[in-house]
């Protein structure tokens, strides 16, 4: 069930309205979590038992780990990785479709199963559920709680990643009245809009990217789409965050912001504060800084770098190009650290904005490696932007439409959210939402699942 | 932002948007959906093509076929009152299952029988079989304004008003672009299928569509495009040119199209580029002014 169907707007629509029925105050926690049973189960019935093995399998270990730490945490860790790593990676040595590959059942079973949607989500939910409770040293919580916390419907699928620390004191009865209803519905509605109107739109352009229609392209049309894709991918994923967090608000419960704004930064390091927010600092609270961080001097903070980059871009999928991604993103932290303070020290507005475009296009021409994970398929079209273009009849793309469809993120990272803050605007603020809400019903791109589903 | 009283807000928000889709309900009944809109995609020019034939009157002749024929555009040819309603990445089966459930027929179909390995898209035959109001119930600002704005920057033209440039690229010598690549590639895709079983249904299917059509005085006729040397060897293509000969093996049911292949180029491998459409359309003009019947 995807957020962009009428099904799911049913969904949510039946389960808000039992969570705040007085009948069933004291269910609250028991219904969100068959809710998302039900959510994830809903067109793929199989992988509920894996769910529930993951779920139940990281509860047992974070009862021993409450016990001993020392043993339990790393098998716990341990459990899940090899979760994460036998569904994510087994299609490097085994066919999508391949079949009876050992002769034993179970086994073939597992082995035959597709990725399970949100696994890398999950599993990053369960590893922190066992790092922070068994870190505070308390009892552990109710087995329903720990299932509300990792398979909470808004965030089950690609986030935001919310550490337990933050999630579990939030699990307590909730109350219509606390409900923030118009920040959940500007969450919502920008995150809809943000989907239907931009990434679904530029899709239909940014599918000429796909091998072999990129080499029928004119060489700017190449330069063209990778921005859009740029523009793309964080519409389509801040779409998914922010509709997230705006349907968790409803249910009481606030999810950590997943973007801010990462195209106006001026390092980056910077742009990792500001683009998935919550797995980068997921990232650093588990691996970074686990491994040394920067306490044991610049190379072995520049090793640390590049690992945490390097498993950063495995851990979107089994790839060449998505390896290469995070190692070339690590390898721009490193060249940037001994400079940034440097840098930090000239204030001047225009190389301020030398800084920005420059952050914006090494990112975007990054974002090549994420669209094509065939690293082959990557160098060709990067080398194509570079070469011109041979076709004498390529395909024909209308910038205006393509402006169009961009300017929302556009307008959204240059006009500052302050102008929005000033009283005269803020009268004018629930027009340009419901302008928003009908522009994406007139004007929605063909139906494209969020590119982050695949993770 | 919590201090925003939530029932105002939420009723200005719903309100406005109410407006703006009744303003564009108004906007539609006011202006009509009768914009072309342009292609971005080859499904983009799919539906202006397929929304043109079931709003316009029905034209004398029609094409139908898959991505080869699409590059046949309506201008290279004299023949008046032509249409083409191939579909890039379609079936032939898809344009010919859409005419014949409209009310009216042309008077000659013709049918491409290159590429039969695809399945009609039934999701498209369903939607232009019905009364013929394809169009989406509210005006699109974006998708109305855009397309105003590129056809009046490209305005489109007739044969006619087209003959000039097409002449000037006629006149010009074939490309020497050096497409081995593609065609090699193309090659390879076309030499590992096998689309025997596809293309006995979709043949069959083709047959019952020509009983129910020609009875109505419709001539139905099947033609074929070149490929470029290497493909014609193709597995593939051998596969579907036997079951089609076989099934129609009356030389009455196919238009005879001449060119001379040496003055033909596949850009891409696979499909005719602008000059060699320009060519091949000559030739079935030259073709459909030889049949028998009203001109």
């Amino acid at each position: 069930m995807t957020f962009t169907s009428w099904q799911f707007g049913i969904f949510v629509a039946a389960v808000f309205g039992a969570y705040y029925f007085p009948p069933f105050k004291t269910l609250q926690i028991q219904l969100l979590v068959i809710a998302s049973l039900f959510f994830y189960g809903y067109g793929q019935p199989e992988l509920l038992p894996l769910l529930a093995v993951a779920v139940l399998g990281t509860y047992l270990f974070l009862i021993l780990a409450v016990r001993n730490r020392p043993i339990w945490l790393p098998i716990g860790i341990a459990f899940n990785l090899a979760l994460l790593a036998f569904f994510k990676y087994k299609f490097l040595f085994v066919g999508p479709a391949s079949t009876g590959l050992t002769g034993v059942t179970p086994v073939d079973l597992l082995l035959e199963l597709p990725l399970p949607i949100g696994i890398s989500f999950f599993v990053f939910h369960n590893i922190s559920l066992l790092v922070d409770l068994t870190r505070q040293k308390s009892a552990p919580p109710d087995l329903t709680s720990v299932f509300l916390y990792i398979i909470f419907f808004p965030q089950l699928v690609s986030g935001p990643i919310t550490r337990a620390e933050m999630f579990m004191p939030q699990i307590k009865p909730k109350y219509l009245v606390d409900v923030p209803f118009v920040e959940a519905a500007k969450w919502i509605l920008s995150g809809f809009f943000f989907k239907l109107y931009v990434a679904n739109n530029l899709n239909e352009m940014t599918s000429y990217m796909d091998f072999p229609l990129y080499e029928t392209l004119q060489t700017q049309d190449r330069w063209l789409l990778v921005f859009l894709y740029g523009y793309q991918i964080y519409a389509d994923f801040f779409g998914y965050s922010a509709i997230a967090i705006g349907l968790a608000l409803l249910f009481g419960y606030r999810l950590p912001v997943n973007f801010n704004l990462p195209y106006i930064s001026i390092s980056f390091s910077e742009f990792w504060t500001r683009w998935h927010i919550s797995l980068s600092s997921w990232l650093r609270t588990y691996l970074y800084i686990p491994l040394g961080g920067n306490r044991h001097g610049a190379l072995r903070t520049y090793l640390n770098l590049m690992i945490v980059m390097g498993l950063g871009g495995l851990w979107h999928g089994a790839g060449l190009g998505y390896l290469m991604w995070g190692l070339l993103h690590g390898l721009l932290l490193v060249i940037e650290r001994p400079l940034i303070s440097r840098l930090q020290s000239i204030d001047s507005t225009v190389f301020r904005a030398v800084r920005i475009s420059f952050v914006f296009v090494c990112v975007t021409l990054l974002w090549i490696f994420f669209r094509l994970p065939n690293f082959d398929h990557a160098i060709s079209y990067l080398s194509g932007m570079f070469a011109p273009s041979t076709n004498p009849n390529p395909p024909k793309l209308f910038y205006s439409l393509a402006l169009l469809y961009s300017l929302p993120v556009i307008i959204q990272h240059f006009v500052s959210s302050s102008l929005f803050e000033r009283s005269s605007w803020r009268g004018a603020e629930p027009y340009l939402y419901g302008s928003m809400a009908a522009l994406m019903y007139l004007e929605a791109g063909p139906e494209t699942s969020f590119i982050y589903f695949q993770f | 932002m919590q201090g925003t009283p939530a029932i105002p807000w939420l009723a200005k928000c719903g309100l406005s948007a109410l407006v703006l889709l009744i303003a564009c309900g108004f906007a539609t009944a006011w202006f009509g959906n009768g914009l072309q809109l342009p292609a971005t995609t080859t499904r983009d020019g799919t539906l202006i093509t397929l929304n043109r034939y079931v709003r316009e009157p029905t034209p004398d002749v029609v094409l139908v076929g898959s991505s080869l024929t699409f590059r046949l555009k309506e201008e290279y040819f004299a023949t008046p009152r032509l249409r083409n309603l191939a579909l890039a990445g379609g079936s032939p089966v898809t344009g010919l299952e859409i005419v014949a459930n409209q009310s009216r027929f042309p008077r000659v179909i013709l049918v491409e029988a290159n590429v039969l390995s695809r399945q009609a898209d039934t999701a498209l035959v369903e939607k232009y079989s019905r009364s013929g109001n394809a169009e989406p119930l509210l005006f699109r600002p974006i998708r109305t304004g855009v397309p105003a704005y590129e056809n009046w920057l490209h305005a489109a033209i007739n044969h006619a008003q087209a003959a000039s440039a097409l002449s000037g690229t006629l006149e010009q010598p074939p490309s020497d672009f050096d497409n081995h690549i593609y065609v090699d590639r193309a090659f390879q895709q076309m030499n590992a299928e096998d689309p025997a079983a596809a293309v006995r249904l979709n043949v069959e299917r083709i047959e019952q569509l020509i009983r129910t059509i020609e009875p109505r005085g419709t001539r139905v006729l099947l033609f074929e495009l070149p490929y470029s040397g290497q493909l014609e060897d193709a597995r593939s293509v051998k596969i579907t040119r036997e079951i089609v000969h076989a099934k129609f093996n009356d030389p009455n049911l196919w238009l005879h199209i001449d060119f001379s292949t040496a003055e033909l180029r596949w850009a891409d491998g696979v499909h005719l580029d602008e000059r060699s459409a320009m060519i091949v359309a000559q030739s079935i003009d030259k073709a459909l002014s030889s049949l028998p019947g009203p001109k």
